[in-house]
Protein backbone atom coordinates (compact mmCIF):
# COMPACT_ATOMS: atom_id res chain seq x y z
CA UNK A 1 0.00 0.00 0.00
CA UNK A 2 1.38 3.09 -0.91
CA UNK A 3 1.57 6.28 1.66
CA UNK A 4 -1.06 8.09 -0.42
CA UNK A 5 -3.67 5.10 -0.28
CA UNK A 6 -2.55 5.10 3.32
CA UNK A 7 -3.99 8.37 3.74
CA UNK A 8 -7.29 7.80 2.05
CA UNK A 9 -10.34 6.75 4.22
CA UNK A 10 -11.58 2.97 3.77
CA UNK A 11 -13.78 3.06 0.80
CA UNK A 12 -12.33 6.13 0.11
CA UNK A 13 -11.38 6.27 -4.67
CA UNK A 14 -9.24 9.03 -5.68
CA UNK A 15 -7.93 9.17 -9.41
CA UNK A 16 -6.77 12.41 -10.48
CA UNK A 17 -5.45 13.38 -13.82
CA UNK A 18 -4.78 9.99 -14.48
CA UNK A 19 -3.86 8.64 -18.05
CA UNK A 20 -2.69 5.50 -19.16
CA UNK A 21 -1.88 3.83 -23.22
CA UNK A 22 -1.13 0.57 -24.14
CA UNK A 23 0.80 -1.21 -26.91
CA UNK A 24 -1.85 -2.62 -29.55
CA UNK A 25 1.17 -5.03 -30.64
CA UNK A 26 0.70 -8.73 -29.73
CA UNK A 27 4.16 -9.50 -28.29
CA UNK A 28 3.88 -7.35 -25.83
CA UNK A 29 7.38 -8.10 -24.23
CA UNK A 30 10.61 -6.49 -25.89
CA UNK A 31 12.92 -9.15 -27.00
CA UNK A 32 16.44 -8.78 -25.57
CA UNK A 33 17.80 -7.46 -29.15
CA UNK A 34 16.26 -4.57 -28.94
CA UNK A 35 17.11 -3.86 -25.52
CA UNK A 36 21.01 -4.26 -26.39
CA UNK A 37 20.53 -2.23 -29.39
CA UNK A 38 18.19 0.67 -27.38
CA UNK A 39 15.11 0.86 -29.37
CA UNK A 40 11.89 -0.46 -30.36
CA UNK A 41 10.19 -1.64 -33.22
CA UNK A 42 8.99 1.10 -35.52
CA UNK A 43 5.23 1.13 -36.95
CA UNK A 44 2.16 -1.00 -36.39
CA UNK A 45 -0.54 0.22 -34.68
CA UNK A 46 -0.54 3.20 -32.40
CA UNK A 47 -0.73 3.12 -28.63
CA UNK A 48 -4.07 3.21 -27.18
CA UNK A 49 -4.85 5.66 -25.44
CA UNK A 50 -7.16 3.93 -22.50
CA UNK A 51 -7.32 7.26 -20.03
CA UNK A 52 -6.96 10.01 -20.83
CA UNK A 53 -6.78 12.95 -17.55
CA UNK A 54 -9.63 10.95 -15.86
CA UNK A 55 -10.56 12.17 -12.86
CA UNK A 56 -13.03 11.38 -9.99
CA UNK A 57 -13.51 11.19 -6.35
CA UNK A 58 -15.60 8.30 -5.08
CA UNK A 59 -16.52 9.14 -1.19
CA UNK A 60 -16.98 6.03 0.84
CA UNK A 61 -20.33 4.52 0.51
CA UNK A 62 -20.80 5.70 -3.16
CA UNK A 63 -22.30 3.29 -6.00
CA UNK A 64 -20.94 4.23 -9.00
CA UNK A 65 -21.75 2.67 -12.09
CA UNK A 66 -19.87 2.92 -15.32
CA UNK A 67 -20.80 2.71 -18.77
CA UNK A 68 -19.74 3.31 -22.08
CA UNK A 69 -18.88 2.00 -25.43
CA UNK A 70 -16.49 -1.09 -26.31
CA UNK A 71 -13.10 -0.17 -25.82
CA UNK A 72 -14.22 3.09 -23.88
CA UNK A 73 -11.91 2.49 -21.04
CA UNK A 74 -14.20 0.90 -18.85
CA UNK A 75 -12.23 -1.84 -17.82
CA UNK A 76 -9.00 -0.14 -17.49
CA UNK A 77 -10.19 2.08 -15.08
CA UNK A 78 -11.10 -0.95 -13.39
CA UNK A 79 -7.88 -2.37 -13.13
CA UNK A 80 -6.17 0.51 -12.57
CA UNK A 81 -8.54 1.39 -9.33
CA UNK A 82 -7.79 -2.23 -8.50
CA UNK A 83 -3.59 -1.25 -8.71
CA UNK A 84 -2.95 -4.23 -11.26
CA UNK A 85 -1.89 -1.80 -14.09
CA UNK A 86 -0.04 1.23 -13.05
CA UNK A 87 -0.52 5.28 -14.52
CA UNK A 88 1.62 6.47 -16.94
CA UNK A 89 1.00 9.69 -15.44
CA UNK A 90 -1.57 11.22 -12.66
CA UNK A 91 -2.58 9.41 -9.63
CA UNK A 92 -4.76 7.00 -8.31
CA UNK A 93 -5.73 5.39 -4.45
CA UNK A 94 -8.23 3.30 -3.09
CA UNK A 95 -8.77 3.41 0.47
CA UNK A 96 -9.31 0.38 2.89
CA UNK A 97 -9.85 -3.33 1.66
CA UNK A 98 -10.24 -3.95 -2.67
CA UNK A 99 -11.86 -6.70 -3.68
CA UNK A 100 -11.96 -6.87 -7.30
CA UNK A 101 -13.86 -9.03 -9.43
CA UNK A 102 -12.93 -8.52 -12.83
CA UNK A 103 -13.12 -12.14 -13.47
CA UNK A 104 -14.16 -14.56 -11.74
CA UNK A 105 -12.17 -17.49 -10.46
CA UNK A 106 -9.00 -16.02 -12.05
CA UNK A 107 -6.39 -17.89 -10.90
CA UNK A 108 -8.70 -20.96 -9.76
CA UNK A 109 -6.53 -23.87 -9.50
CA UNK A 110 -7.99 -26.71 -11.95
CA UNK A 111 -6.68 -29.23 -10.46
CA UNK A 112 -7.24 -28.31 -6.60
CA UNK A 113 -10.86 -28.57 -5.14
CA UNK A 114 -13.47 -26.02 -4.40
CA UNK A 115 -12.26 -25.61 -1.12
CA UNK A 116 -8.46 -25.71 -1.78
CA UNK A 117 -9.47 -22.73 -4.00
CA UNK A 118 -11.24 -20.77 -1.50
CA UNK A 119 -8.37 -20.60 0.74
CA UNK A 120 -5.70 -19.79 -1.94
CA UNK A 121 -8.32 -16.86 -3.34
CA UNK A 122 -8.63 -15.22 0.29
CA UNK A 123 -4.74 -15.73 0.59
CA UNK A 124 -4.37 -13.38 -2.74
CA UNK A 125 -6.56 -10.90 -1.34
CA UNK A 126 -3.82 -10.71 2.24
CA UNK A 127 -5.83 -12.75 4.14
CA UNK A 128 -4.36 -15.17 6.88
CA UNK A 129 -5.67 -18.86 7.15
CA UNK A 130 -7.66 -17.75 10.38
CA UNK A 131 -9.68 -15.31 8.75
CA UNK A 132 -10.01 -17.79 5.86
CA UNK A 133 -11.61 -20.40 8.13
CA UNK A 134 -13.90 -17.94 10.10
CA UNK A 135 -15.79 -17.50 6.24
CA UNK A 136 -15.70 -21.14 5.02
CA UNK A 137 -18.93 -21.96 6.05
CA UNK A 138 -21.05 -18.98 4.79
CA UNK A 139 -18.67 -19.44 1.33
CA UNK A 140 -19.87 -22.48 0.66
CA UNK A 141 -23.56 -21.69 2.00
CA UNK A 142 -23.67 -18.80 -0.31
CA UNK A 143 -22.10 -21.00 -3.32
CA UNK A 144 -24.69 -23.64 -3.17
CA UNK A 145 -21.85 -26.37 -4.07
CA UNK A 146 -23.05 -28.89 -1.84
CA UNK A 147 -20.41 -31.48 -1.49
CA UNK A 148 -19.28 -30.54 -5.25
CA UNK A 149 -16.71 -28.15 -2.30
CA UNK A 150 -14.42 -31.19 -2.48
CA UNK A 151 -14.68 -31.92 -6.07
CA UNK A 152 -11.73 -30.53 -8.21
CA UNK A 153 -13.18 -27.45 -9.82
CA UNK A 154 -12.21 -28.85 -13.09
CA UNK A 155 -14.95 -30.89 -12.72
CA UNK A 156 -17.25 -27.51 -12.10
CA UNK A 157 -19.82 -26.30 -14.78
CA UNK A 158 -19.42 -22.79 -16.02
CA UNK A 159 -21.67 -21.58 -13.20
CA UNK A 160 -20.59 -23.59 -10.63
CA UNK A 161 -17.15 -22.27 -11.07
CA UNK A 162 -18.40 -18.56 -11.33
CA UNK A 163 -21.06 -19.00 -8.17
CA UNK A 164 -17.80 -20.01 -5.97
CA UNK A 165 -15.42 -17.25 -7.55
CA UNK A 166 -18.81 -14.81 -6.87
CA UNK A 167 -18.83 -16.33 -3.43
CA UNK A 168 -15.05 -15.70 -2.28
CA UNK A 169 -14.97 -12.34 -3.64
CA UNK A 170 -18.49 -11.65 -1.85
CA UNK A 171 -17.23 -12.63 1.74
CA UNK A 172 -13.98 -10.46 1.88
CA UNK A 173 -15.14 -7.92 3.77
CA UNK A 174 -14.55 -5.31 1.20
CA UNK A 175 -14.53 -1.58 1.55
CA UNK A 176 -14.30 -1.01 -2.05
CA UNK A 177 -16.07 -3.68 -4.37
CA UNK A 178 -14.67 -3.06 -8.33
CA UNK A 179 -17.31 -5.51 -10.28
CA UNK A 180 -16.08 -5.64 -14.01
CA UNK A 181 -19.86 -7.43 -15.80
CA UNK A 182 -19.91 -10.68 -13.78
CA UNK A 183 -23.14 -10.51 -12.23
CA UNK A 184 -24.23 -12.76 -14.68
CA UNK A 185 -23.66 -15.35 -12.70
CA UNK A 186 -25.58 -18.70 -13.01
CA UNK A 187 -28.92 -18.70 -12.77
CA UNK A 188 -31.82 -15.93 -12.40
CA UNK A 189 -32.27 -16.83 -8.75
CA UNK A 190 -28.58 -16.90 -8.13
CA UNK A 191 -28.25 -13.34 -9.38
CA UNK A 192 -31.14 -12.03 -7.04
CA UNK A 193 -29.30 -13.30 -4.61
CA UNK A 194 -25.71 -12.11 -5.95
CA UNK A 195 -27.68 -8.52 -6.35
CA UNK A 196 -28.51 -8.75 -2.77
CA UNK A 197 -25.04 -9.54 -1.28
CA UNK A 198 -23.87 -6.84 -3.05
CA UNK A 199 -26.56 -4.20 -1.82
CA UNK A 200 -25.69 -5.53 1.83
CA UNK A 201 -21.93 -4.79 1.57
CA UNK A 202 -23.21 -1.31 0.38
CA UNK A 203 -25.18 -1.10 3.36
CA UNK A 204 -22.61 -2.12 5.43
CA UNK A 205 -20.49 0.88 4.03
CA UNK A 206 -19.11 -0.42 0.94
CA UNK A 207 -18.05 1.77 -1.80
CA UNK A 208 -19.01 0.01 -5.27
CA UNK A 209 -17.60 0.55 -8.88
CA UNK A 210 -19.74 -1.17 -11.14
CA UNK A 211 -18.83 -1.50 -15.18
CA UNK A 212 -21.52 -3.05 -16.71
CA UNK A 213 -23.86 -3.17 -20.24
CA UNK A 214 -26.89 -3.96 -18.08
CA UNK A 215 -28.36 -0.11 -17.96
CA UNK A 216 -31.38 -1.61 -15.44
CA UNK A 217 -28.42 -3.30 -13.36
CA UNK A 218 -26.89 -0.20 -12.79
CA UNK A 219 -30.28 1.79 -12.20
CA UNK A 220 -30.95 -0.28 -9.75
CA UNK A 221 -27.65 -0.49 -8.26
CA UNK A 222 -25.95 2.73 -8.34
CA UNK A 223 -26.61 6.41 -7.25
CA UNK A 224 -24.32 7.85 -9.42
CA UNK A 225 -23.05 7.40 -13.27
CA UNK A 226 -19.87 7.77 -14.78
CA UNK A 227 -19.96 7.54 -18.81
CA UNK A 228 -16.85 7.33 -20.52
CA UNK A 229 -15.73 7.21 -24.44
CA UNK A 230 -12.60 7.52 -25.70
CA UNK A 231 -10.40 7.41 -22.51
CA UNK A 232 -12.18 10.70 -21.35
CA UNK A 233 -14.85 11.18 -19.09
CA UNK A 234 -17.63 12.85 -20.60
CA UNK A 235 -20.82 12.37 -17.64
CA UNK A 236 -20.00 11.95 -14.38
CA UNK A 237 -23.55 13.03 -11.91
CA UNK A 238 -26.69 11.47 -10.71
CA UNK A 239 -27.57 8.07 -12.58
CA UNK A 240 -31.20 9.53 -13.18
CA UNK A 241 -29.49 12.39 -15.34
CA UNK A 242 -26.61 10.02 -16.71
CA UNK A 243 -28.71 7.24 -18.33
CA UNK A 244 -30.35 9.75 -20.68
CA UNK A 245 -27.36 11.14 -21.48
CA UNK A 246 -25.74 7.36 -21.85
CA UNK A 247 -28.73 6.18 -23.80
CA UNK A 248 -28.46 9.38 -26.31
CA UNK A 249 -24.53 8.68 -27.22
CA UNK A 250 -25.09 5.08 -27.75
CA UNK A 251 -28.32 5.97 -29.90
CA UNK A 252 -26.54 8.54 -32.08
CA UNK A 253 -23.20 8.77 -31.06
CA UNK A 254 -22.29 11.01 -33.63
CA UNK A 255 -24.51 13.64 -33.64
CA UNK A 256 -23.85 14.49 -30.07
CA UNK A 257 -21.57 17.69 -29.17
CA UNK A 258 -18.91 17.26 -27.27
CA UNK A 259 -20.23 17.84 -23.93
CA UNK A 260 -18.46 20.13 -21.15
CA UNK A 261 -16.92 17.13 -18.51
CA UNK A 262 -18.45 18.61 -15.35
CA UNK A 263 -22.12 18.81 -15.33
CA UNK A 264 -24.25 19.07 -12.03
CA UNK A 265 -23.38 16.45 -9.39
CA UNK A 266 -19.87 16.47 -10.29
CA UNK A 267 -17.47 16.13 -7.16
CA UNK A 268 -14.22 16.16 -8.67
CA UNK A 269 -12.74 19.13 -6.71
CA UNK A 270 -10.60 21.83 -8.74
CA UNK A 271 -6.87 21.15 -9.20
CA UNK B 1 3.62 -9.65 5.99
CA UNK B 2 -0.41 -9.86 5.35
CA UNK B 3 0.69 -12.19 2.80
CA UNK B 4 2.45 -14.99 4.17
CA UNK B 5 -0.15 -17.07 4.14
CA UNK B 6 -0.61 -16.59 0.15
CA UNK B 7 2.70 -17.29 0.18
CA UNK B 8 2.50 -20.73 1.85
CA UNK B 9 -0.58 -21.37 -0.40
CA UNK B 10 1.81 -20.94 -3.51
CA UNK B 11 4.48 -23.07 -2.33
CA UNK B 12 1.70 -25.89 -1.37
CA UNK B 13 0.28 -25.33 -4.64
CA UNK B 14 3.39 -25.50 -6.33
CA UNK B 15 4.32 -28.91 -4.78
CA UNK B 16 1.52 -30.75 -5.76
CA UNK B 17 0.18 -29.42 -8.94
CA UNK B 18 2.98 -30.43 -11.03
CA UNK B 19 2.85 -34.18 -10.42
CA UNK B 20 -0.49 -34.63 -9.01
CA UNK B 21 -2.48 -37.48 -10.62
CA UNK B 22 0.70 -39.27 -10.74
CA UNK B 23 1.00 -42.52 -8.82
CA UNK B 24 4.61 -41.05 -7.35
CA UNK B 25 3.44 -37.36 -7.02
CA UNK B 26 5.74 -35.11 -4.75
CA UNK B 27 8.49 -37.72 -4.64
CA UNK B 28 9.35 -37.41 -8.43
CA UNK B 29 10.93 -33.74 -7.16
CA UNK B 30 13.44 -36.53 -5.43
CA UNK B 31 13.89 -39.14 -8.48
CA UNK B 32 14.75 -36.66 -10.95
CA UNK B 33 17.42 -35.12 -9.17
CA UNK B 34 18.34 -39.22 -8.06
CA UNK B 35 18.59 -40.28 -11.61
CA UNK B 36 20.60 -37.23 -12.62
CA UNK B 37 23.15 -38.37 -9.90
CA UNK B 38 23.04 -41.87 -10.26
CA UNK B 39 24.06 -41.31 -14.12
CA UNK B 40 26.25 -38.41 -13.95
CA UNK B 41 27.99 -41.02 -11.22
CA UNK B 42 27.88 -43.79 -13.61
CA UNK B 43 29.45 -41.67 -16.53
CA UNK B 44 32.67 -40.08 -14.02
CA UNK B 45 32.55 -41.85 -10.91
CA UNK B 46 32.58 -45.63 -13.27
CA UNK B 47 33.30 -45.28 -16.97
CA UNK B 48 35.82 -42.33 -16.98
CA UNK B 49 37.02 -43.16 -13.35
CA UNK B 50 39.33 -40.12 -12.50
CA UNK B 51 39.10 -41.25 -8.99
CA UNK B 52 41.30 -37.95 -7.67
CA UNK B 53 39.52 -37.65 -4.09
CA UNK B 54 38.98 -40.43 -1.58
CA UNK B 55 35.28 -41.69 -1.86
CA UNK B 56 34.93 -39.95 -5.10
CA UNK B 57 31.47 -40.60 -5.55
CA UNK B 58 30.71 -38.77 -2.51
CA UNK B 59 32.76 -35.88 -3.80
CA UNK B 60 30.80 -35.98 -6.78
CA UNK B 61 27.10 -36.28 -5.24
CA UNK B 62 27.75 -33.41 -2.63
CA UNK B 63 28.85 -30.93 -5.61
CA UNK B 64 25.96 -31.87 -7.51
CA UNK B 65 23.62 -31.46 -5.47
CA UNK B 66 24.45 -28.09 -4.51
CA UNK B 67 24.47 -27.18 -8.60
CA UNK B 68 21.03 -28.84 -9.13
CA UNK B 69 19.10 -27.04 -6.54
CA UNK B 70 20.72 -24.21 -8.51
CA UNK B 71 20.12 -25.35 -11.92
CA UNK B 72 16.30 -26.66 -11.28
CA UNK B 73 15.40 -22.98 -8.86
CA UNK B 74 17.12 -20.89 -11.65
CA UNK B 75 15.29 -23.04 -15.00
CA UNK B 76 11.52 -23.09 -12.80
CA UNK B 77 11.62 -19.58 -12.31
CA UNK B 78 12.17 -18.70 -15.31
CA UNK B 79 8.99 -19.15 -16.60
CA UNK B 80 7.06 -18.72 -13.19
CA UNK B 81 5.59 -15.20 -13.69
CA UNK B 82 4.01 -15.99 -17.47
CA UNK B 83 2.93 -19.05 -15.72
CA UNK B 84 1.32 -17.37 -13.32
CA UNK B 85 -0.47 -14.99 -15.62
CA UNK B 86 -3.70 -15.29 -14.84
CA UNK B 87 -2.98 -13.94 -11.39
CA UNK B 88 -0.51 -11.27 -12.08
CA UNK B 89 -3.36 -10.09 -14.81
CA UNK B 90 -6.57 -10.16 -12.08
CA UNK B 91 -5.22 -9.38 -8.61
CA UNK B 92 -2.58 -7.77 -6.83
CA UNK B 93 -0.55 -9.17 -4.19
CA UNK B 94 3.30 -8.98 -4.25
CA UNK B 95 4.76 -10.92 -7.30
CA UNK B 96 7.66 -11.45 -5.77
CA UNK B 97 5.63 -14.49 -4.12
CA UNK B 98 5.86 -16.10 -7.30
CA UNK B 99 9.14 -16.89 -8.02
CA UNK B 100 10.40 -17.64 -4.22
CA UNK B 101 7.90 -20.39 -3.74
CA UNK B 102 8.96 -21.79 -7.15
CA UNK B 103 12.46 -21.51 -5.17
CA UNK B 104 11.24 -22.73 -1.82
CA UNK B 105 9.77 -25.62 -3.39
CA UNK B 106 13.43 -26.72 -4.96
CA UNK B 107 14.69 -25.92 -1.63
CA UNK B 108 12.75 -28.40 -0.07
CA UNK B 109 14.06 -30.85 -2.65
CA UNK B 110 17.78 -29.80 -2.02
CA UNK B 111 16.89 -30.28 1.49
CA UNK B 112 15.68 -33.27 1.34
CA UNK B 113 18.68 -34.55 -0.52
CA UNK B 114 20.88 -33.34 1.72
CA UNK B 115 18.92 -34.84 4.41
CA UNK B 116 19.77 -38.09 2.54
CA UNK B 117 23.18 -37.44 1.57
CA UNK B 118 24.78 -35.59 4.60
CA UNK B 119 24.67 -38.95 7.25
CA UNK B 120 25.77 -40.81 4.77
CA UNK B 121 28.76 -39.16 3.77
CA UNK B 122 29.61 -38.04 7.37
CA UNK B 123 29.97 -41.51 8.31
CA UNK B 124 32.03 -43.07 5.40
CA UNK B 125 34.25 -40.56 6.00
CA UNK B 126 34.23 -39.94 9.40
CA UNK B 127 33.81 -35.92 8.78
CA UNK B 128 31.94 -35.50 11.85
CA UNK B 129 33.31 -31.90 13.18
CA UNK B 130 32.28 -28.86 14.63
CA UNK B 131 32.65 -27.19 11.64
CA UNK B 132 28.94 -29.13 10.72
CA UNK B 133 27.77 -26.28 12.44
CA UNK B 134 28.86 -23.60 9.87
CA UNK B 135 26.26 -25.88 7.42
CA UNK B 136 23.07 -23.80 8.40
CA UNK B 137 24.50 -20.71 7.58
CA UNK B 138 26.42 -21.88 4.49
CA UNK B 139 22.97 -23.08 3.51
CA UNK B 140 20.75 -19.87 3.83
CA UNK B 141 23.55 -17.94 1.94
CA UNK B 142 22.94 -20.26 -0.83
CA UNK B 143 19.43 -20.13 -0.76
CA UNK B 144 19.55 -16.30 -0.75
CA UNK B 145 21.98 -16.45 -3.96
CA UNK B 146 19.94 -18.53 -5.73
CA UNK B 147 16.53 -16.87 -4.37
CA UNK B 148 18.35 -13.13 -5.55
CA UNK B 149 19.11 -14.59 -9.13
CA UNK B 150 15.62 -16.41 -9.26
CA UNK B 151 14.10 -13.08 -8.94
CA UNK B 152 15.98 -11.66 -11.51
CA UNK B 153 15.68 -14.41 -14.19
CA UNK B 154 12.07 -14.13 -13.83
CA UNK B 155 11.34 -10.59 -14.28
CA UNK B 156 13.69 -10.54 -17.03
CA UNK B 157 12.01 -13.51 -19.13
CA UNK B 158 8.71 -11.93 -18.32
CA UNK B 159 10.20 -8.59 -20.29
CA UNK B 160 12.87 -10.54 -22.42
CA UNK B 161 11.83 -13.79 -23.86
CA UNK B 162 15.25 -14.68 -24.62
CA UNK B 163 16.18 -14.93 -20.98
CA UNK B 164 14.66 -18.81 -20.74
CA UNK B 165 16.42 -19.74 -23.61
CA UNK B 166 19.65 -18.21 -23.09
CA UNK B 167 19.70 -19.10 -19.65
CA UNK B 168 19.18 -23.23 -20.31
CA UNK B 169 22.06 -23.09 -23.38
CA UNK B 170 24.49 -21.44 -20.75
CA UNK B 171 23.22 -23.61 -18.14
CA UNK B 172 24.81 -26.71 -19.66
CA UNK B 173 28.57 -25.54 -20.18
CA UNK B 174 28.35 -23.46 -16.87
CA UNK B 175 27.96 -26.79 -15.09
CA UNK B 176 31.09 -28.36 -16.75
CA UNK B 177 33.22 -25.52 -15.37
CA UNK B 178 31.77 -25.79 -12.02
CA UNK B 179 33.47 -27.78 -9.76
CA UNK B 180 31.58 -30.87 -9.55
CA UNK B 181 33.51 -33.38 -10.92
CA UNK B 182 37.23 -31.74 -9.84
CA UNK B 183 38.82 -29.37 -7.80
CA UNK B 184 40.22 -26.12 -10.06
CA UNK B 185 43.35 -27.35 -8.11
CA UNK B 186 43.52 -30.90 -9.38
CA UNK B 187 42.63 -29.77 -12.83
CA UNK B 188 44.85 -26.74 -14.09
CA UNK B 189 48.54 -25.53 -12.56
CA UNK B 190 47.56 -22.17 -14.67
CA UNK B 191 46.54 -19.54 -11.87
CA UNK B 192 44.60 -17.63 -13.86
CA UNK B 193 42.34 -20.66 -15.08
CA UNK B 194 42.46 -22.11 -11.71
CA UNK B 195 41.28 -18.85 -10.44
CA UNK B 196 38.62 -18.39 -13.19
CA UNK B 197 37.47 -21.33 -12.11
CA UNK B 198 37.04 -21.09 -8.46
CA UNK B 199 36.09 -17.10 -8.54
CA UNK B 200 34.92 -15.85 -11.59
CA UNK B 201 31.88 -18.80 -11.61
CA UNK B 202 29.99 -17.84 -8.07
CA UNK B 203 28.50 -21.14 -8.25
CA UNK B 204 32.10 -22.76 -6.95
CA UNK B 205 32.42 -21.22 -4.02
CA UNK B 206 29.07 -22.13 -2.55
CA UNK B 207 29.78 -25.66 -4.03
CA UNK B 208 33.56 -25.20 -2.22
CA UNK B 209 31.69 -24.33 1.30
CA UNK B 210 29.76 -27.21 1.36
CA UNK B 211 31.83 -29.70 0.23
CA UNK B 212 34.35 -28.52 2.78
CA UNK B 213 31.69 -29.00 5.39
CA UNK B 214 29.94 -32.32 4.98
CA UNK B 215 32.75 -34.29 2.66
CA UNK B 216 35.66 -32.49 3.73
CA UNK B 217 34.86 -32.41 7.51
CA UNK B 218 36.84 -29.07 7.29
CA UNK B 219 35.78 -25.42 8.01
CA UNK B 220 35.95 -23.64 4.84
CA UNK B 221 38.34 -20.81 3.68
CA UNK B 222 37.73 -17.10 5.51
CA UNK B 223 38.08 -15.94 1.76
CA UNK B 224 35.51 -18.60 0.44
CA UNK B 225 32.96 -17.81 3.24
CA UNK B 226 33.41 -13.94 3.14
CA UNK B 227 32.82 -14.77 -0.45
CA UNK B 228 29.83 -16.13 -0.04
CA UNK B 229 28.07 -13.93 2.58
CA UNK B 230 28.97 -10.90 -0.24
CA UNK B 231 27.62 -12.85 -3.22
CA UNK B 232 24.16 -14.05 -1.68
CA UNK B 233 23.91 -10.26 0.31
CA UNK B 234 24.32 -8.79 -3.38
CA UNK B 235 22.11 -11.36 -5.47
CA UNK B 236 19.19 -10.66 -3.07
CA UNK B 237 19.50 -7.15 -2.89
CA UNK B 238 20.04 -6.41 -6.46
CA UNK B 239 17.89 -9.33 -7.47
CA UNK B 240 14.98 -7.77 -5.07
CA UNK B 241 15.50 -4.39 -6.62
CA UNK B 242 15.64 -5.41 -10.01
CA UNK B 243 12.48 -7.18 -9.90
CA UNK B 244 10.86 -4.25 -8.16
CA UNK B 245 11.60 -1.43 -10.39
CA UNK B 246 10.55 -3.64 -13.45
CA UNK B 247 7.25 -5.24 -12.15
CA UNK B 248 4.95 -2.39 -12.60
CA UNK B 249 4.11 -3.33 -15.71
CA UNK B 250 4.10 -7.03 -14.89
CA UNK B 251 0.03 -7.28 -15.72
CA UNK B 252 0.77 -6.10 -19.25
CA UNK B 253 3.19 -7.99 -20.47
CA UNK B 254 2.13 -11.39 -18.92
Amino acid sequence: MTAFEASLRPGEIVLEHASRSFSARADRGRTLKEMLIGRTRAGGPPAVEALRDVSMHIQPGETVGMVGRNGAGKSSTLRVLAGIVPLNSGRVGCGGQVVSQLELGAGFGREFSGRENIFLNGALHGLQKEQIEARLDAIIEFSELGDFIDSPVATYSSGMFLRLGFSIAAHLDADVLLIDEVLAVGDEAFQRKCEARIAEQIAGGATLVLVSHDAALIERTCERLVVLDGGRKIFDGPVDEGMPFYHRLMGTADAVPPVACEPSGERVSPQ
Amino acid sequence: MAYRYLFEQMVRRELRQKYRGSALGVLWYLINPLVLMGAYYLMFGVIFDQASEPDYPLFLLVGLVVWVFFNQAVVSAAPSLLDQGALVRKARFPREIIPASVVTVQLVTFLALIALLAPVTIAFRGTLDVALLLLPLVLACLFAFILGIALAVSILHAYFRDVAPILSAALLPWFFISPIFFRPESITEQATARFVLEWVNPVAPFIGSVRDVIYGGIVPGGAELAYIVVAATVALVGGHALFRRLQGELAVVV
